[in-house]
């Protein structure tokens, strides 16, 4: 009996533990390409990101450069990854909105300025870090948290976010 | 010819749209990290001293070796001795230092070198490493694409050795030059973007100038250049070389090319 006990105790364990993994996901991403105009260029784009393993679908415009990712589930990207594969194909992230697990952003590694949580089980967020957002918005946001005691570290670990929806 | 030029010029600024794969003038732009180019440049020029014309292929591979540098190597063959002859080839490095990208548009800056090696015979004062001299060149590239329209310059220091096989540069040539380009390009078609299925077609000008530091001898020519894109993957552009104004010698100034160009993306995966 005490080790039946302990097994449930175990597998119990090894539930929520599987369930907190992945709950920490990113379901989509909207990215927003800067510097190109060029059809060629957003493919180098396409390409990069549709060669990752956790890639299920990649809808482009390319009158905005806007590539909506959808990502397999229980998967562990970090918003890196897509500055990552865009900044490979030679361009640079203007915006990235993720569509994630509210669970996802209690994590340390997520940090909100903006918005206010709420109780709905999908959030979308925007990272407002260097290398996501334009070089313009970026000075700006450098102004409005200067006050912050992580937002001008750019700790690449770091996320600074927008809660959008 | 001039007025031809002139009404080219106007057509390309009328509406604001651009690209910037130029044919002749490589802007500060790299091809995608791990990305592979491969093309395949065809010319024929018409001989200035001799009639008929000289027929050259240049095959390229260009690979993307991280998101900043880029290497290419080239080899020539041509027809310059009446049969087809393999003379020489060389090797470019094309770093990306400066980036300043917003929303459709960018600025962007560039250094590059390139070796050449060539074993053929030296018949004019203009400095080639891409086709005739052996030597070096070593450059400055800046791009600027401002909405759709976009504008590439170059400044560059180029030196020729003596050829191989024995080949001496003549005394009385120049051996080094600066030369400088400026070129623009303008995306035609589509207006609007469907799919990446969509063939697109780009008009550019290409400007080639080139002045021997020793004896300030120069030449200027102008490139007109129609691109087209298939499958976002693969370009087929023709284009038309023309003398402007020159005070060297030389051998075949003026023809036209054909080049074929396929990139093979993500090479690594």
């Amino acid at each position: 009996m005490k080790t039946l006990y302990k097994k449930s105790v175990l597998i119990v364990i090894l539930i929520t533990l599987f369930t907190t993994a992945s709950n920490a996901q990113i379901s989509k991403a909207e990215i927003r390409a800067t510097g190109l105009t060029c059809s060629m260029c957003s493919n180098a784009i396409n390409k990069q990101l549709k060669a990752m393993p956790e890639v299920k679908n990649v809808d482009i415009d390319l009158n905005t450069n806007t590539f909506v990712v959808s990502l397999s589930e229980n998967n562990s990207l970090k918003p890196s990854v897509f500055k990552e594969k865009v900044e490979n194909a030679g361009f640079f992230i203007g915006s990235l909105i993720l569509t994630t697990n509210s669970e996802t952003i209690k994590s340390s590694s997520y940090i909100v300025v903006e918005g206010k949580k709420n109780n709905s089980i999908e959030v979308q967020i925007q990272i407002l870090d260097k290398g996501y957002v334009t070089d313009k918005e970026l000075k700006k946001l450098s102004k409005s948290y200067k006050n912050s005691l992580t937002y001008n570290n750019n700790n690449e670990n770091d996320f600074h976010i927008k809660i959008v929806n | 010819m001039k007025k031809f030029l002139l009404i080219f010029v106007v057509f390309i600024f009328q509406r604001v749209s651009s690209q910037e794969l130029f044919l002749l003038t490589d802007p500060a732009s790299n091809v995608p990290a791990n990305s592979l180019g491969v093309n395949v440049l065809q010319s024929a020029f018409e001989r200035e001293m001799t009639s008929g014309y000289m027929y050259s292929i240049m095959p390229e591979v260009t690979y993307g070796l991280n998101r900043n540098l880029m290497l290419r190597a080239s080899a020539f063959i041509s027809n310059r001795d009446s049969q087809l002859v393999a003379e020489g080839g060389n090797f470019l490095v094309k770093y990306r230092f400066y980036s300043e990208d917003d929303l459709n548009s960018h600025f962007r800056l560039a250094a590059f070198g390139r070796y050449s090696f060539n074993s053929a015979d030296i018949h004019q004062e203009q400095i080639e490493i891409m086709g005739q001299n052996a030597g070096f060149e070593t450059g400055i590239v800046a791009t600027k694409l401002i909405k759709k329209i976009a504008i590439s310059s170059t400044v560059s220091f180029e030196k020729a050795f003596n050829n191989n096989r024995n080949i001496l540069l003549p005394n009385t040539l120049g051996d080094n030059a600066t030369n400088y380009t400026l070129s623009f390009g303008k995306l035609m078609y589509p207006k609007k973007y469907i799919s990446l299925k969509q063939t697109n077609i780009n008009l550019m000008v290409e400007f080639i100038g080139q002045t021997i530091n020793e004896n300030g001898k120069s030449y200027l020519d102008v490139i007109p250049v129609i691109q087209f894109i298939f499958n976002s993957q693969a370009r087929l552009d023709l284009a038309y070389r023309r003398e402007l104004m020159s005070s060297m010698i030389r051998t075949a100034p003026n023809g036209v090319y054909l080049n074929l160009y396929y990139t093979f993306f993500n090479l690594k995966n």
